[in-house]
């Protein structure tokens, strides 16, 4: 298994979850899954078309996300946004994040604490 | 004419449970006309539809990952195969199991009611219980083993992998000829066995029905041939069987069976005169044994007919499903 084989598994792992929050966080403003998922690439975030659209149905369900069918446009799209819930699992995903990259600096700058 | 993308919602409809199926439709339209939306500068319609079609990517992992099932005993690859097979299984090898039992039981001398149903539900739940067993058991053992009906090619998936979205069937005219031609048939036979009297013994010729019976019988054989006729021509016009049509063909079946069945469990079918004639001859109870495989032949024919007719519904109803 050569270098770059074993670092796209490195970061697939390391990206995994990171698509939740970025997908909570970005939808404070209403969007739809195609947007969406314009958005994340943009961000950086590589995440497939079918991770994605099952994602947002799997959050919508557990009632991190609320959505609605926008027919006011030429096709009607499901419009996703986060809910109160939601908002309060981003926020405590995004704390753990931050505990953890404090953590992570820490470490990489040689302080074993 | 349908297009890439209806065999593709159709591929991913089929896969997940039936409940999220009217959901899911419309939504996955929409994610697939917003992909061809952004790759409509790359060419043709058709060129970004399959873009987009190839960015959704392989509609069986789609439909596993909007399923989100736990299935520890039989994976995602196999379990849509193995539902649609057991619910294809049951509904006909069951009802076939219980109401033959019953027969066996009733004319094994089991005159009780109460006891031949017992027979025939213990028979139809035991053999409902064993068949889903085994059947499950196949299925674990071939998830396990890796075998497939669906080879695993190692290729990536294209939308040139993608199954026909298949038509309802639409009855043929040939069809509907020969079932009315049948009826036609069953009762001119019916009629000419009895007054033209072919059943000769000792030089006597008999007519084969009890004539305390026949006089109504005629009737009723001729009114129910008219009504079975009226079903064929229905049924052709609508074109394809429907839940309401196979509830009329299971009461039509049950009224041709129900007082034949009757009759002959009465001994009031046959003409006696012609019983009495056949049982010197044979030296034995020969029409007895005779009646009782008659009937059960009867019930047999009649019990697979309506299972036909509810399983054909059943079969235009998951066609018409999926695509709307």
């Amino acid at each position: 298994m050569d270098f770059d084989e074993i670092l796209s598994g490195g970061q697939q792992e390391l990206r995994r979850g990171t698509v939740v929050l970025a997908c909570l966080l970005l939808l404070r403003e209403p969007g739809y899954g195609y947007a969406l998922l314009d958005r994340l690439r943009e961000l950086g975030f590589t995440v497939d078309a079918n991770t994605l659209y099952p994602l947002l149905r799997r959050l919508e369900g557990q009632g991190l996300l609320a959505s609605e069918w926008n027919t006011q446009e030429a096709r009607p799209r499901k419009f996703y946004r986060i809910s109160p819930d939601g908002e309060r699992l981003s926020a405590a995903l995004l704390a753990d994040w931050a505990r953890m990259d404090a953590s992570l600096r820490r470490l990489a700058e040689g302080d074993m604490g | 004419m349908t297009t890439l993308t209806d065999r593709y919602v159709w591929a991913v409809l089929r896969a997940v449970p039936g409940r999220q199926r009217a959901e899911l439709e419309p939504e996955i339209r929409a994610l697939v006309a917003d992909a061809a939306e952004a790759h409509a500068g790359t060419g043709t319609p058709e060129a970004a539809e399959r873009a987009a079609l190839v960015e959704l990517g392989d509609p069986d992992a789609l439909a596993a990952r909007y399923a989100d099932k736990t299935l520890f005993l039989i994976g995602p690859r196999l379990y849509p195969e193995w539902e649609r097979l057991l619910k294809l299984l049951l509904p006909i090898v069951v009802p076939i199991v219980g109401i033959t039992v019953g027969a066996a039981t009733w004319m094994g001398g089991g005159t009780q009611v109460g006891s031949v149903i017992a027979a025939s539900l213990g028979a139809a739940f035991n053999v409902g219980v064993q068949l889903a067993f085994w059947f499950t058991l196949v299925f674990a053992i071939a998830e396990r083993t890796g075998s497939s009906a669906v080879p695993a090619t190692g290729q990536p998936w294209t939308p040139d992998d993608l199954p026909h979205v298949p038509q309802p069937d639409r009855l043929s005219l040939g069809e509907a000829v020969a079932s009315v031609a049948f009826g036609v048939f069953v009762l001119v036979a019916i009629v000419w066995v009895q007054l033209a009297t072919p059943i000769v013994i000792e030089g006597t010729s008999y007519a084969l029905f009890d004539p305390a019976t026949w006089s109504w019988l005629l009737w009723y054989m001729a009114a129910l041939t008219v009504l079975e006729i009226l079903f064929a021509v229905g049924l052709y016009l609508r074109g394809r069987w429907t839940w309401a049509f196979a509830v009329v063909n299971a009461i039509l079946g049950l009224a041709f069976a129900a007082p034949v069945l009757w009759l002959i469990n009465e001994d009031a079918l046959v003409n006696p005169e012609l019983v009495a004639a056949a049982n010197a001859l044979a030296n034995g109870n020969w029409f007895g044994v005779t009646m009782s495989i008659t009937a059960l032949v009867i019930a047999i024919i009649v019990t697979i007919d309506i299972v036909d007719g509810f399983r054909k519904a059943w079969r235009t109803s998951r066609q018409e499903a999926p695509t709307g």
